[in-house]
């Protein structure tokens, strides 16, 4: 078990040192010189050079790469010249934001999607699984802007239940908390349909499985089977899906962040690429693949955990 | 006795005395139907069984003979799709089949314990050992310790080693014959009046087979259960039980006690049940009987065919008879089980599995080799390492004087259309999604033939292995485990090749099924002279197919020669082992 965490987690950091350098290779692939960009187009070839210096360009590309990998682990992720602070306080600044949205929309889709897959799976063909099919495939299919749009125009629009735009008040957790329920809802009723179908399918090959003909045998209470025995077998490919899920919509919350004026990861780097603020993008963007690999490699860890074959692989 | 044949008029001498014994089970007109799309199916007609307190009875029957359907029934475990139709199964005086899920729950693990057939597959293999041992315990009102001891108790009783330490571990963390004996061990913890074993056998190699029956019959008789066992295994069930059931198509044909049912069969189909026995048939042949046919059919081949214009070729051009056609040489494989660094760091000096250590074997046209060893002997290593499954550590393998290992993959690829594979699982080898005429045409295609001649060879292949042409528009789930067995045949057929390399070729099959797909190997063999390896466990079988027989244990080669010389006069111990543990056709 230990060796496995070790392993999957030396490869983590691969995949992110991999993933950062072919950014900032990507990065600097575009055409166009930095320091004009910043400058502007008054600025002095003496402005420039100085500049250039500052900003260690005049370095070769992998001593760039390196002092940029040594400023990463010194958390500094670059400096922002349009608000001229640092990119890290930006990043950290609106990161909480979207990952409570993210948190709150695959919390309630898990929440949902799991019994009504379960339920589907024991109640496979009969009129219940065919409606939660219908309804399943149906949440899939809205893109979740369209959700948004439409959950604001009747929550609050025209019910006054919920607030429509911003996060709420500062500090005010009752107020932020009433902000996140009809994103979190847009964000998350897709994936009601994804985990609802996935974890249908899985369970009921794991209801035909001769294991569970073997609980049946030996007189264990259904619920005990359904829930405990076939359950935790049939939950495998979910927690992988929401490890996936989860980093998906580091970046896929844009829509809800925009619909609902919400501050966020989406939002920020959305206006940071509109004002070719590359700092802010590059650094917006390495915590967002962090998150993915971290995301995904704890779904990881829980799979192990869940199932001992896994771990005895590697 | 309270065995009883009241359906099946046409064994009148099934019809014993009454005896007074107490019947545990009173099965009376059973009969159960199978919805399906348009109608229904029969899966029993009007059964009548008994099983008298204490004693084991066997039932017998080939596949869908509905021996399954009726322990199912009464376990009310069934398919969904299962309705039973009339008839009663009473249980100390309790109808079986009136009860309540609720209250069948409540029998089941309690009054009524099962054993199953794929060990493997039985446990929950996310949970370990201990788990499942204490959970079936739930109703028993014990502290968790008390609990773990019982399962210990009953793990030690059963012979697994260590139980206080393997009790933790998962279930891929034993072999197939542990997991069959801890599956034992759950059943014996119930104190079960009827214990249910359906085919706890069938999955496990001949020498295990033997202990776990041996194990079986003590503990029944150490609980003073009555048991009901399910194989198709004539042998065992000859070995095993007190009574014979032989059903077929849904009916009991026959029934009483086994010594007559095995000496003195009176329906038509016991008998020929039992001369389809390859292990009841004294003289060697390669002719073997089936159930279908008095004699068997000699399938021709259509002159004019690809084929018959290769046989002519190969007849006219004899082979250089000083070589053989296979000839293995020295042939050693090994598996890491250690990454290298991994074996640097602990120093361990060979950290390899060596799982062929230094066979040799010839092979020649027309003649069959069968491979005889249990799992983990090397035998399948080496059919794998002739088709370039695996890379051989050492060694020689010459086909048609070719060496094979030193060869380049694609000069490879050209002879590798001269040996052909027949797989042991035929379902699960054959794309679900592909017709019956594109598998078996499937490796023509990769070798260059016209898309178009495809149907054409496609019934021409099924014309071979005696397959109504129609199945060519089938799909391999439509298909019977005899029927996929020939669609294997086909596949392998399809290339003309030299040799065939048969991988267990009747392992799951009943008896009849089985002898069909020998008699269909042996008789290609005779029409086209193909070279047939044969990989197997079942000793029966190869006493009937193979010229000669290489007999294999953890890697080595202990004895090779002539197959009857070696069933006659076995020299090596592991050997006469092997022939020993194979189980004795008749009842003792």
């Amino acid at each position: 078990m230990w060796l496995f965490l070790l392993k999957r987690s030396a490869l983590a950091v691969l995949i992110v040192i991999l993933a950062v350098t072919a950014l900032y290779l990507m990065i600097h692939a575009i055409p166009g010189d930095p320091a004009s960009i910043i400058l502007g187009p008054r600025a002095t070839d003496e402005m420039k050079a100085a500049l250039y210096i500052k900003m260690g360009l005049d370095q070769p590309v992998y001593m760039q790469l390196l002092s940029f990998f040594g400023n990463i682990l010194s958390g500094d992720l670059g400096y922002d010249v349009f608000s001229q602070r640092d990119v890290s306080d930006i990043v950290f600044e609106q990161l909480p934001w979207t990952l409570a949205l993210i948190f709150c929309a695959i919390v309630w889709a898990a929440l949902v999607g799991i019994p009504l897959g379960c339920y589907s799976a024991i109640y496979a063909n009969t009129w219940f699984d065919t409606i939660t099919g219908i309804i399943s495939v149906g949440t899939i299919a809205i893109p979740s802007f369209v959700v948004a749009i439409y959950s604001l125009l009747i929550f609050s629009v025209t019910l006054h239940w919920l607030p429509a735009i911003g996060a709420g008040e500062r500090g005010d957790v009752l107020s932020q908390l009433e902000h996140l329920i009809l994103p979190a809802f847009a964000v998350g009723l897709g994936w009601v349909g994804y985990i609802s179908r996935l974890v249908r399918s899985s369970m009921l090959e794991v209801l035909g499985s001769n294991h569970i003909r073997t609980a049946k045998a030996f007189g264990l209470p259904s619920r005990w089977i359904t829930f405990r025995y076939a359950l935790r077998l049939a939950i495998l490919p979910t927690v992988t899906l929401l490890g996936v899920g989860i980093g998906y919509l580091l970046s896929a919350s844009l829509f809800a962040e925009i619909v609902f004026a919400r501050p966020g990861i989406g939002k920020l780097i959305f206006d940071a690429v509109s004002t070719r603020n590359y700092p802010v993008v590059m650094g917006a963007v390495l915590v967002t693949t962090a998150l993915f690999v971290i995301a995904t490699t704890l779904a990881d860890f829980i799979n192990a955990l869940l199932d001992p074959r896994m771990r005895a692989k590697r | 006795m309270t065995i009883q044949t009241t359906h099946s008029s046409n064994s009148p001498a099934a019809q014993q005395p009454a005896m007074p014994v107490e019947n545990i089970i009173a099965i009376k007109d059973l009969s159960v139907k199978f919805e399906v799309a348009g109608g229904f199916v029969f899966g029993l007609k009007n059964v009548n069984v008994s099983v008298p307190r204490g004693q084991i009875i066997g039932i017998v029957g080939e596949s869908g003979s509905g021996k399954s359907t009726l322990i199912y029934t009464l376990t009310q475990l069934m398919a969904e799709n299962a309705v039973i139709d009339s008839g009663s199964a009473d249980m100390d005086g309790e109808d079986l089949l009136a009860k309540t899920p609720r209250q069948m729950q409540q029998l089941l693990g309690q009054d009524i314990a099962m054993i199953f057939q794929d060990p493997m597959t039985s446990l929950n293999p996310v949970f370990s050992i201990e788990k499942q041992m204490t959970d079936i315990q739930y109703r028993l009102n014990l502290s968790y310790s008390e609990k773990k001891q019982r399962a210990i108790d009953a793990l030690t009783r059963v012979g697994i080693p260590n139980p206080e330490l393997r009790l933790p571990r998962f279930p891929h963390e034993f072999s197939g014959g542990q997991l069959q004996r801890i599956c034992i061990a759950m059943a014996l913890m119930a104190k079960p009046k009827l214990l249910i074993a359906d085919e706890p056998t069938t999955a496990l190699d001949a020498s295990l087979e033997v202990q776990i029956i041996d194990l079986l019959k003590e503990l029944q008789a150490e609980i003073g259960c009555s048991m009901i066992f399910v194989s198709h295994h004539l042998g065992v069930v000859g070995t095993l039980c007190d009574y014979t059931v032989v059903m077929y198509h849904g009916d009991v044909v026959e029934q009483g006690p086994t010594v007559d049912v095995f000496n003195n069969p009176q329906h038509a189909y016991t008998q020929r049940l039992l001369a389809c026995d390859p292990a009841r048939i004294k003289e060697p042949t390669k002719r073997l009987p089936t159930m279908s046919s008095e004699g068997t059919e000699h399938i021709a081949i259509p002159s004019g065919s690809y084929l018959a214009s290769q046989l002519t070729e190969q007849n006219t051009h004899p082979e250089n008879s000083a070589e053989h056609l296979l000839d293995i040489d020295e042939l050693r494989i090994r598996f890491p089980i250690q990454s290298k660094l991994a074996a640097l760091i602990s120093g361990n000096k060979d950290p390899y599995l060596h799982a062929v250590k230094g066979v040799s074997l010839t092979l020649d046209a027309g003649e069959t080799l069968a491979i005889v060893g249990e799992s983990g002997s090397g035998k399948t290593t080496v059919a794998q390492a002739i088709l370039g499954l695996n890379q051989p550590w050492s060694g020689k393998i010459h086909f048609q004087g070719k060496e094979l290992l030193s060869m380049e993959a694609k000069a490879r690829g050209k002879t590798r259309r001269d040996i052909a594979m027949m797989f042991q699982d035929p379902i699960s080898s054959l794309s679900p999604r592909m017709k019956i005429a594109d598998l078996i045409t499937e490796p023509l295609v990769i070798h260059g033939l016209p898309f178009d001649s495809r149907a054409q060879e496609a019934k021409r292949l099924l014309g071979m292995v005696g397959l109504p042409l129609d199945f060519a528009n089938r799909y391999p789930h439509q298909l019977s485990g005899g029927q996929a067995r020939r669609v294997g045949v086909a596949r392998a057929l399809a290339q003309s090749p030299k040799l065939i390399v048969a991988d267990e070729p009747t392992a799951g099959l009943d008896v009849s099924v089985q002898g069909e797909i020998l008699n269909l190997l042996n008789q290609l063999q005779e029409d086209l002279n193909i070279a047939i390896l044969i990989i197997t466990h079942n000793l029966n079988i190869v006493r009937h197919v193979a010229d000669r027989t290489l007999i294999m244990n953890m890697g080595d080669i202990v004895e090779q020669g002539e197959t009857q010389g070696i069933f006659a006069n076995p020299q090596h111990s592991y050997t006469k082992q092997l022939l020993a543990a194979n189980v004795h056709p008749d009842p003792v």
